[in-house]
């Protein structure tokens, strides 16, 4: 039997201090790369963990550990940031209740978001949130698919202001809206802009990431997989000869990778179930990355196949 | 507009197979031995369609099964992992309220297309539907009976009011046949093998609607 310390506090009559305990130190994680939120310089690491479908598993307390678990992973590999939304079902108790359970560690980046249409609800909706995840704040707050953002945003803004969110972001994925997100990316003052971007669907290339990179916005991409739809798609398929020039191992982090060698990308939100998955993509934030010239070899490896 | 042409079904799935059949099983576990009264119930409205008795007696315990099934699972489970099925709970309750309303003392016989074609969408509902789920290569802990699970409730429903009902009971047909295409599409997107069943229940209720009139 492993003596743990709340065994022994507890086993010294001392239970009422358990609050007082610091929070679970965490291994030494791997050294990530990271990049700099552009509107505060905060490092942030470029591998964070999505939740939309993996974490929404309802009361099912197996399933809830199992998730607790990617978490305790996450963390354990160095991870910060954890994105969500009221949209997706269980997923924020889940969140929750693996916080909880790692007790809070301490580099979380919390990102949620805001998805109602009626404007008058949002703030009761964040606060919603808040009680699920089990967080003082947020760090970070995005309006979800652009929902009623003309109402949302100045209210977010307010947040800030009063510290009760760290940054603003809006949000969108597989490539609705594009004009709607630049307009609002060129016009107001947004620290986070997430998009959908992966090795088969670039558009954002075009306009949107360059335009994050001109106006100090940072990137978060969702859907890097396409919801697993890419690995099934390649993992049959050989890995190139001159993999070593991307840094990857396996076909997940050869995606992976392509992302976040992006230089405007801050972060990728890939989201999985399993313990395994979650230190195979945080992996991806370790040693190499491709150049610019290696990145148009894995587009061109990719579409050949 | 323009953007929802863009979404293919499975972006409106927001939870995994997994998830959703150890929900089913965790509500077949939490409500045993349920499965077994209701399914009685509904073999009891079976025989009362195959003796022509009187549909006042039959009606109430369809009326049951779709409130508990709203209650229980739509509402207290599925809900939570899927939450637009909040509405289905909603519509559930108002098709339990439907039956009721419809109960009448008497009536002629229905024509015997739909007399027997509504026993055979019955013994689909009451029988067929828990043991699909081997054959979907599913654990039978997940099997679906009539009362507890939608699609087994809603099939049954459609069989009975067919074949008890001496006109075409138009009234209690839309929430089955709207959940039956929901369920369908949902099973399709989930990739379950018996994703067809619900469409053939669909098939087969217009079908006999229509030969009936003739």
């Amino acid at each position: 039997m492993i003596i743990t310390r709340r065994a022994t506090v507890q086993g010294l009559g001392l239970g009422a201090l358990l609050p007082l305990m610091p929070r679970l130190a965490l291994g030494q994680p791997a050294n990530l790369v990271s990049r700099p939120i552009p509107s505060s310089g905060e490092l942030m690491p470029v591998v964070g963990l999505g939740t939309w479908i993996t974490f929404n598993v309802g009361d099912d307390p197996v399933l809830k550990d199992e998730c607790a678990a990617v978490l305790a992973a996450f963390f354990e590999s160095g991870g910060r940031m954890v994105d969500s939304s009221p949209m997706y079902g269980s997923s924020q108790p889940t969140i929750g209740y693996g916080l909880r359970k790692l007790r809070y560690p301490e580099r979380l980046f919390s990102a949620e978001k805001v998805w109602i249409s009626d404007p008058t609800r949002g703030t009761a909706q964040i606060e919603a949130s808040r009680a699920y995840w089990g967080v003082e704040t947020f760090d970070l707050m995005q309006v979800h698919n652009l929902v009623s953002w003309e109402e949302h945003l100045p209210a977010l803004f307010e947040m800030k202001a009063s510290g009760q969110i760290r940054y603003v972001g809006i949000t969108t994925s597989e490539g609705r809206r594009h004009r709607e997100i630049e307009r609002v990316m060129a016009s107001e003052p947004i620290d986070f802009v997430q998009i959908t971007y992966n090795i088969l669907d670039r558009e954002v290339e075009e306009r949107i990431l360059p335009l994050a990179k001109e106006k100090g916005i940072g990137v978060i991409v969702n859907r890097p997989f396409r919801q697993k739809r890419l690995i099934r798609q390649f993992e049959d398929e050989p890995l190139p000869a001159w993999l070593d020039e991307t840094g990857a191992l396996s076909w997940a982090q050869f995606l992976l990778k392509f992302i976040i060698s992006h230089p405007a990308v801050t972060c990728a939100i890939p989201a999985t179930t399993r313990v395994d998955h979650v230190r195979e993509n945080l992996e991806a934030a370790t040693g190499i990355l491709p150049d610019e010239r290696s990145r148009r070899r894995m587009v061109d490896y990719v579409e050949a196949l | 507009m323009s953007d929802w042409i863009t979404y293919r079904l499975v972006d409106f799935l927001m939870f995994s197979p997994r998830v959703y059949y150890r929900l089913v099983e965790r509500y077949n576990h939490d409500v045993w031995p349920l499965q077994i009264i209701f399914i009685a119930g509904g073999l009891f409205v079976l025989m009362l369609a195959v003796r022509r008795k009187n549909r006042a007696i039959a009606f109430p315990a369809l009326a049951i099964a779709w409130a508990f099934c709203a209650w229980q699972f739509l509402w207290m489970r599925y809900a939570v992992i899927n939450w637009p099925v909040s509405y289905a709970a909603a519509a559930f309750l108002l098709q339990a309220g439907l039956i009721v309303v419809s109960i009448r003392p008497a009536g002629a016989p229905p024509p015997a297309v739909r007399l027997y074609g509504g026993i055979g969408l019955m013994l689909l509902g009451l029988i067929a539907y828990p043991l699909l789920a081997p054959f979907a290569g599913r654990s039978i802990a997940s099997a679906e009976s009539f009362g507890l699970m939608p699609d087994p409730t809603a099939t049954t429903t459609l069989g009975a009011v067919l074949a008890l009902s001496p006109k075409p009971p138009w009234l209690l047909l839309p929430i089955p046949l709207l959940w039956c295409a929901v369920s369908g599409l949902t099973l399709w997107a989930l990739q379950d093998p018996g994703a067809w069943v619900p469409f053939a229940s669909i098939v087969a209720t217009l079908a006999l609607v229509l030969l009936s009139r003739r």
